[in-house]
C-alpha cells in the first residue's frame, strides 16, 4: 500500500474519462473504464485498487448494480456513485445495495472528489488493517484450540496411566509387581514434569522481555555441562563442547539456553540403544557478530518424510521415548525472536546435525 | 468367557499404557497371546502379513487414538480396507484418554470399532468387555 492511491473511475462516457485522469493522475494512481465489463478486468488485473468511483447512468449496467455485484468478488474497495440530483431511487438503492461509501453530485468539483477520496481511502486502510488483525486473531484462535486439546491429553495421559498402574497395584501381593507399576508412575510423573517445563518455555518465550547482553560462552557451555554430563557418563555417551570465540556477541542468554537445551536433550534421548561409539558433539563458532552453533549426534535420526514438519507444534515424528512435541518448535521460536535461523540434515539410522546461525543484536 | 479364548493386541504409542494394558490382560486371566505395538503402523503391516492365529480364536484391538505419525484414525483407515473375512475375526476397541466430543464422535463412526473405552484400562472392564465379544 505504498506510492499514489490508486482509484477506479467507471464512466461510458469516454470524454469524462478523459477529464477525470486529467485532473487527478498527478495526486493519483488513475484507472478508467468505459463499461462494468472492463472495469472488472481492471480490479482483477490491479487488486491494490482502494477506491472504486462509477457513474450511475450506464448502457447495460446502472452503477448501483455495477457496484452490488462487485461487492461480492472485490469487497475492499471502497465505493463511491457519481449521479444526477433527480436520481433519488438511485441514491438510495445505492445506499442500500450497493453499499456504498459516498454519493457525489453531477456535475461533480474537483474537490468534492478529491475528499471523496481522501475520506474513502482511509476508511479503506482502517478496515482492511482490521481485516487483517482479525485474520491474525483467528490464526491465534484455532493455534489456541490446537494447543488446548493437545494439552488436554498431555496432560492426562500421565495421570491416566499413572491410574492405571495403581489399579494394578492394588489388586495383587506381589513385591515385584508392585515395584515395577510403582517404576511407571515414577516415569510417567517425570513425563509430566517434563511437559509442564515444556509449556513454562512456552510461554516465557512468548511473554518475557529479551535481555541483550554480551553473551558469556564459558558459562553458557559450563552450564550445558552440569545439565548433560551425567546423562551422558550414565548412557556411555561421548560429550564434547568445542568453542571458538573471536568477538564479543549480544543476544539474549536464556533463550540461547532454551534452544541447546532442548536440541541436546533431543541428541542424548534418541541415541541407539547398542552401539560401540555414541556421541553427542557441539560446536560453537562465534566471529564477526554472528555465532554459529552445530549439535551433532549419531543417534536413530529422521526419516527424511518428516524433516519438514519438526518445528510443527505437538509434531512427533518417532513414537520411540516420551516426547512432547514441544521442544523443537520452542527452538524455532526462540530463534524467530532472536532473528536466526536453524538447519538440519539426518538421516534415519544414522543421526542428525542441527546448525543453528544468530546474528548479535 | 475367560481371556484363554481371545488374542491380544494393543497399540499404543506410550510404553506405560502398553505395559498398563498388558499387565491388565494377564490378570484377567491366561490370554491366548498378547502383542503390543508403539507403532500403528508396524502393527497394520503386522496384521497385513501373519496367519499364524490359525486357532479361529477372535482378536481383541486395543487402539490408542492420540499417536504421533499414524494415528488411532489412520490406523481405522487402513483397517477398514482389510477383506471382511480377515476384519471378522477381530474385535476393535478404541482406548484413550481424550475427552474431546468430536473424537469421540468420529471414532463410533467407523463400522469396525464396537466401542470407545476410557483410560486406564481396568481388569473388571476388559472382562465385562469379553462377555459381549
Amino acid at each position: 500500500m505504498s506510492g499514489k492511491i490508486k482509484v477506479l473511475y467507471i464512466d461510458d462516457e469516454v470524454n469524462n474519462l478523459h477529464s477525470f485522469r486529467a485532473a487527478f493522475r498527478v495526486d493519483y494512481q488513475v484507472y478508467t473504464a468505459n463499461s462494468s465489463e472492463e472495469a472488472a478486468a481492471q480490479l482483477n488485473a490491479n487488486p491494490e485498487i482502494a477506491v472504486i468511483i462509477s457513474d450511475q447512468r450506464m448502457p447495460n449496467m446502472t452503477g448501483v448494480e455495477f457496484f452490488e455485484e462487485i461487492r461480492a468478488t472485490h469487497p475492499s474497495p471502497v465505493r463511491m456513485l457519481i449521479t444526477g440530483y433527480t436520481d433519488v431511487e438511485a441514491v438510495i438503492d445505492a445506499i442500500n445495495r450497493g453499499q456504498i461509501f459516498r454519493y457525489i453530485k453531477k456535475p461533480w468539483s474537483e474537490i468534492d472528489i478529491r475528499s471523496a477520496i481522501e475520506e474513502g481511502y482511509s476508511y479503506y486502510l482502517t478496515s482492511s488493517l482490521l481485516t487483517e488483525k482479525n485474520k491474525e486473531l483467528q490464526k491465534a484462535y484455532n493455534e489456541l484450540d490446537k494447543f488446548a486439546y493437545s494439552v488436554t491429553h498431555d496432560l492426562r495421559s500421565p495421570i491416566l496411566s499413572v491410574l492405571g498402574a495403581i489399579n494394578i497395584a492394588k489388586q495383587t501381593d506381589d513385591i515385584s509387581e508392585i515395584k515395577e507399576m510403582v517404576g511407571l508412575m515414577e516415569k510417567a510423573m517425570q513425563k509430566l514434569d517434563d511437559f509442564i517445563h515444556n509449556i513454562h518455555d512456552y510461554y516465557n518465550m512468548r511473554r518475557g522481555e529479551l535481555e541483550i547482553r554480551d553473551v558469556n560462552f564459558d558459562n553458557l557451555a559450563a552450564q550445558l555441562k552440569d545439565m548433560f554430563e551425567l546423562v551422558g557418563k550414565t548412557n556411555n555417551v561421548e560429550f564434547i563442547i568445542n568453542k571458538d570465540v573471536q568477538s564479543a556477541f549480544r543476544s539474549d542468554e536464556t533463550s540461547l539456553l532454551i534452544i541447546l537445551n532442548n536440541l541436546l536433550s533431543n541428541a542424548f534421548k534418541y541415541q541407539k540403544k547398542n552401539i560401540a561409539h555414541k556421541f553427542v558433539h557441539v560446536d560453537i563458532s562465534v566471529k564477526d557478530n554472528t555465532a554459529v552453533i552445530t549439535v551433532a549426534d549419531n543417534g536413530i535420526g529422521i526419516h527424511e518424510n518428516y524433516l519438514d514438519y519438526i518445528f510443527d507444534m505437538f509434531y512427533r515424528a518417532t513414537s520411540e521415548e516420551f516426547g512432547s512435541g514441544f521442544g523443537l518448535y520452542n527452538v524455532k521460536d526462540a530463534l524467530n525472536r532472536l532473528n536466526g535461523d536453524i538447519k538440519v540434515t539426518s538421516k534415519k539410522d544414522e543421526g542428525t546435525s542441527f546448525i543453528v546461525t544468530i546474528q548479535g543484536k | 468367557m475367560d481371556a484363554s479364548q481371545f488374542h491380544f493386541i494393543v497399540i499404543d504409542d506410550s510404553f506405560f499404557d502398553c505395559r498398563i494394558a498388558e499387565k491388565v490382560i494377564q490378570n484377567v486371566g491366561n490370554p491366548a497371546s498378547v502383542k503390543v505395538f508403539q507403532n500403528a503402523e508396524d502393527a497394520i503391516q503386522y496384521i497385513r502379513q501373519i496367519d499364524d492365529y490359525s486357532d479361529g480364536k477372535k482378536i481383541i484391538l486395543f487402539v490408542d487414538i492420540q499417536m504421533p505419525l499414524m494415528d488411532g484414525f489412520g490406523f481405522v483407515q487402513e483397517f477398514e480396507t482389510l477383506p471382511a473375512e480377515v476384519k471378522d475375526r477381530y474385535a476393535f476397541y478404541f482406548v484413550t484418554s481424550s475427552i474431546n466430543e468430536n473424537d469421540i464422535r468420529r471414532s463410533v463412526n467407523f463400522p469396525s470399532v464396537r466401542r470407545f473405552l476410557n483410560k486406564p484400562l481396568t481388569v473388571n472392564v476388559v472382562r465385562d468387555l469379553l462377555e459381549t465379544v
